[in-house]
């Protein structure tokens, strides 16, 4: 009775655990059940353009974060002239070129980024409630901070929160002919740093933080693009962008970000008039290999420690044997729920996957051939009373000698097809003639004939299944499926019920 | 009917193949208990010490130096077998059934001399008859002096009685007679006839061949509820016997009846096959489940068990016809 609640339990972890898995990576992951499911992936093209003064050059570029919806995953840059190395880490990072020699004239420089659209990518590493910003009280004397104090308190009058506060303050701020506040305050913008300067300090004095960003909104339209400002507010634990010249809050789901605050966007040592242009463009990709990329580049550790870290020929390799689990599936319920005889328990799996290489009617014919030549070569093993290795062995060298036999006949009369027969494991295939002679000298042919065609028909189940192109996506795209699998082999491996075959077996017994 | 419903086999009581491996195998025989029945040697010896009345073994060849004192060692034995300790579906056993001079005689009447045997003694111990090719040993036991109470009831050979003991007591019986269609063989499925023996009395209840019922045998023609096994009693208690040297909760027990030694022990099962059920006409699972209620209520021994089986494992159905 223990050990039954305890296989329940199990049975409910492998299944909680599977199916967890799968969903996150479906739902946040962005992995999609169907192989065919396409992504929009976005790359911005930056284009640094300056002219070289004659001496030895260093750009320093900002380079785009992981922000709200999107995730850089991977960047490209083209500057022949150029060595290139990427400083800081995280948000920080910071695009550095440093000239080879002495360079003059007008120099460009490209920078790509590619991004990707994904739910909740914009987690901040657990931001806290981010400090006020600093205000210079020098500028905040006398009118003008009156004038700061009406505003607040007109924009506060009418709000029902911070943010509402905020976007009413930025209203104010944006028609400065309704509100003389708000005109006498603009006049000391200059010396702020700029309109957008003057909100932050303003929203600072009503105790909001807020800060300056620049970004550009990712269309699909392929056409230049130029950076904005926006500004960030903090309210209720997250950052809101809004935009300071139409006061709304905008949806930053396209929004990529990429300089915050005090970062410079582009410093030019050695050189002078830079200028940066970006170009976006949209490319389409399948979801689940945006999914993986963007994984490995947030440092999912579903991504790091998984099947997508190795390297791509044994990513292949895997493909397969990742879909051997569903094959002994097919096993289990063929035995235990239908009750089909095979020769060997996993010896139709390993038929299958030579199906795999010599297609399902060539592989038939070719086993059928390749066993029933062996078992007669066996039966004359038979008389010799020889001991079970030198048996086995003896039959080894007998399937070899068919192998090459079932080729050069093939060969020599033009069906290449024979060739392929070596698919098929020569091991197995000993035992198997092995097994098979051993039931006929026990049970008689009859039950040859029943197990070997179990074995045939699970094997040919199996093929199919292999062969199928939606079961290997998914089984390579979400291995934690196994663990369902798993729980569907325990539950089967604890079912007491009637085998369909025993349905017919107990057929008498069950007339009235 | 091609098929019938799982509500209809429930009806019945009949045990599927899943349930037989997980419940009745799984829960009632220990792993570690096996060899004392897969090991032909091992049950011979425990079930001399227990007094479990079983063919008399002459002696163990372990090492192929034994093989040369074979005619020594089996100089006062008329008759014997020779058979592999762990050897599986019947290969490996060389009856003898008489000496000629220098030589031995099989039943066939065909002649082994002393290379012959030792040859045959030798492969045994190499493992040529045992599952996996595992090294051996080779038991010379007596021969059993049938009784010939069972005489035209097999095509070829002579049958055994299979008990079903469940947690010590015997739930089913039967016996399987050979056919010319089964090739001599008692296998069931091959084409043998099963008949299904009254617990309560051990006359035959009723036969199949193939899953049908049959009246007569096909090849002697005898009819087939005359067959009935005399001492019964004795049968069933030697059966039940076995729970306590084997410790297994689900047993078959392979019984031969001896001319003068009575019934004897031949073989034991820690995997009873099911198709006892079809030659019963009856489900093993409601009679399980009486001893499973006994089981818990009172500790028995061998004779107790033997008695309750006996009134309550008995056919209603016939009462009529068999006086008990």
């Amino acid at each position: 009775m223990r050990s039954k609640v305890e296989l329940t339990l199990v049975i409910v972890a492998l299944l909680i655990i599977g199916a967890g898995i799968t969903y996150y990576k479906i739902a946040v992951l962005g992995f999609s059940m169907h192989p065919d499911r396409l992504e929009t992936v976005w790359s911005v093209e930056s284009t640094i353009d300056f002219k070289a003064d004659g001496g030895p050059v260093k750009i320093t570029f900002n380079m785009p974060d992981n922000s709200y919806g999107l995730v850089v995953t991977d960047f490209h840059e083209e500057s022949p002239d150029y060595n290139f190395k990427v400083v800081g880490e995280k948000y920080k990072r910071r695009a550095v070129w440093t000239s080879k020699g002495k360079v003059s004239g007008p120099q460009r420089i490209y920078f790509r980024a590619d991004i990707y659209r994904r739910g909740n990518a914009s987690t901040l590493a657990g931001e806290q409630k981010p400090a006020l910003p600093k205000i210079n009280q020098d500028y905040y004397t006398g009118i003008y901070l009156d004038a700061a104090k009406e505003l607040i308190g007109m924009a506060k009058s009418k709000s029902k929160n911070s943010l509402d506060l905020a976007c009413r303050l930025i209203d104010l701020l944006n028609a400065p002919e309704n509100h003389p506040q708000a005109g006498l305050l603009l006049k000391i913008k200059r010396d702020t740093g700029g309109r957008l300067d003057l909100v932050r300090d303003l929203l600072a004095m009503a105790r909001i933080p807020s800060r300056i960003v620049r970004g550009i909104f990712l269309q699909e339209d392929n056409r230049l693009k130029k950076l904005t400002s926006y500004l960030e507010i903090y309210t209720d634990g997250k950052w809101n962008l809004v935009n300071p010249r139409t006061a709304k809050v905008e949806n930053p789901k396209a929004f990529l970000l990429w300089q915050r605050g005090g970062e410079a966007l582009l410093e030019v040592e050695g050189g002078s008039d830079s200028k940066v242009r970006f170009t976006s463009m949209a490319n389409r990709i399948s979801a689940n290999k945006a999914a993986i990329k963007a994984g490995k580049h947030k440092h999912s550790w579903l991504i790091d420690f998984s099947i997508y870290s190795l390297p791509l020929y044994s990513q292949n390799t895997f493909k397969l044997l990742l879909l051997i689990p569903f094959g002994a599936l097919v096993v289990v319920i063929l035995r235990n729920l239908v009750g089909i005889q095979t020769a060997g328990t996993f010896m139709p799996i390993l038929i299958a996957l030579a199906f795999l290489q010599t297609t399902l009617v060539v592989g038939m014919i070719l086993f059928i051939t390749v066993v029933c030549v062996g078992l007669i070569m066996r039966f004359y093993l038979s008389h010799l009373n020889l001991l079970l290795v030198p048996r086995i062995s003896a039959i080894l060298v007998f399937v070899i000698f068919i192998f090459l036999a079932i080729s050069v006949i093939g060969h020599t009369f033009g069906y290449d097809a024979g060739l392929r027969v070596t698919f098929f494991p020569m091991i197995i295939t000993s035992w198997s003639i092995e097994r098979m002679c051993v039931l006929w000298e026990e049970e008689g042919g009859k039950d040859v004939l029943i197990q070997g065609s179990g074995s045939l028909f699970t094997a040919s189940i199996v093929y199919v299944l292999m062969k199928n192109q939606f079961l290997g996506n998914l089984a390579y795209s979400f291995p934690e499926l196994l663990l369902i699998l798993l729980a569907i082999i325990l539950i089967i491996g604890t079912y007491t019920g009637y085998r369909l075959s025993e349905l017919r077996r107990f057929e008498p017994m069950g007339r009235d | 009917m091609l098929i019938t419903t799982p509500a209809r086999l429930r009806k019945r009581n009949i045990i599927g193949m899943n349930k037989r491996n997980v419940i009745y195998i799984g829960q009632n025989n220990k792993r570690k208990y096996y060899p004392r029945v897969d090991d032909k040697l091992k049950t011979k010896v425990l079930a001399q010490k227990a007094e479990i009345a079983v063919p008399r073994l002459i002696g163990v060849a372990r090492y192929q130096s034994h093989a040369k004192m074979l005619k020594e060692f089996l100089a006062d034995e008329p008759a014997f077998v020779i058979k592999p300790s762990k050897g599986s579906g019947g290969k490996g056993i060389l009856v003898i059934v008489g000496r000629d001079g220098d030589c031995w005689l099989k039943p066939s009447g065909e002649k082994v001399d002393e290379r012959g045997l030792r040859r045959h003694v030798s492969d045994i111990l190499s493992g040529l008859f045992s599952l996996g090719g595992k090294p051996d040993v080779a038991m010379i036991e007596e021969l059993v002096n049938f009784s010939d109470v069972f005489d035209g009831f097999s095509f070829e050979g002579v049958p055994d009685i299979r008990v079903i003991v469940y947690k010590g007591y015997p739930v089913m019986a039967m016996t399987r007679l050979s056919t010319r269609a089964s090739d001599g063989k008692a296998n069931l499925h091959q084409g043998a006839v099963g008949v299904g023996i009254d617990i309560g009395t051990g006359f035959a209840l009723n036969a199949v061949q193939n899953g049908r019922p049959i009246e007569i045998h096909p090849d002697t023609g005898k009819v087939l509820k005359e067959l009935k096994v005399p001492d019964w009693a004795r049968f069933l208690e030697l059966a039940a016997q076995a729970y306590e040297m084997t410790e297994l909760g689900y047993l078959g027990a392979d019984i031969v009846l001896d001319q003068e030694k009575g019934p004897l022990i031949l073989e034991l099962n820690a995997r009873p096959g099911l198709a006892i059920q079809v030659a019963n006409d009856h489900g093993l699972e409601d009679r399980i489940l009486t001893v499973e209620e006994e089981f818990r209520k009172v500790s028995r021994r061998p004779h107790e068990r033997v008695v309750f089986a006996m009134q309550n494992f008995t056919r209603h159905d016939r009462e009529g016809e068999i006086d008990n």
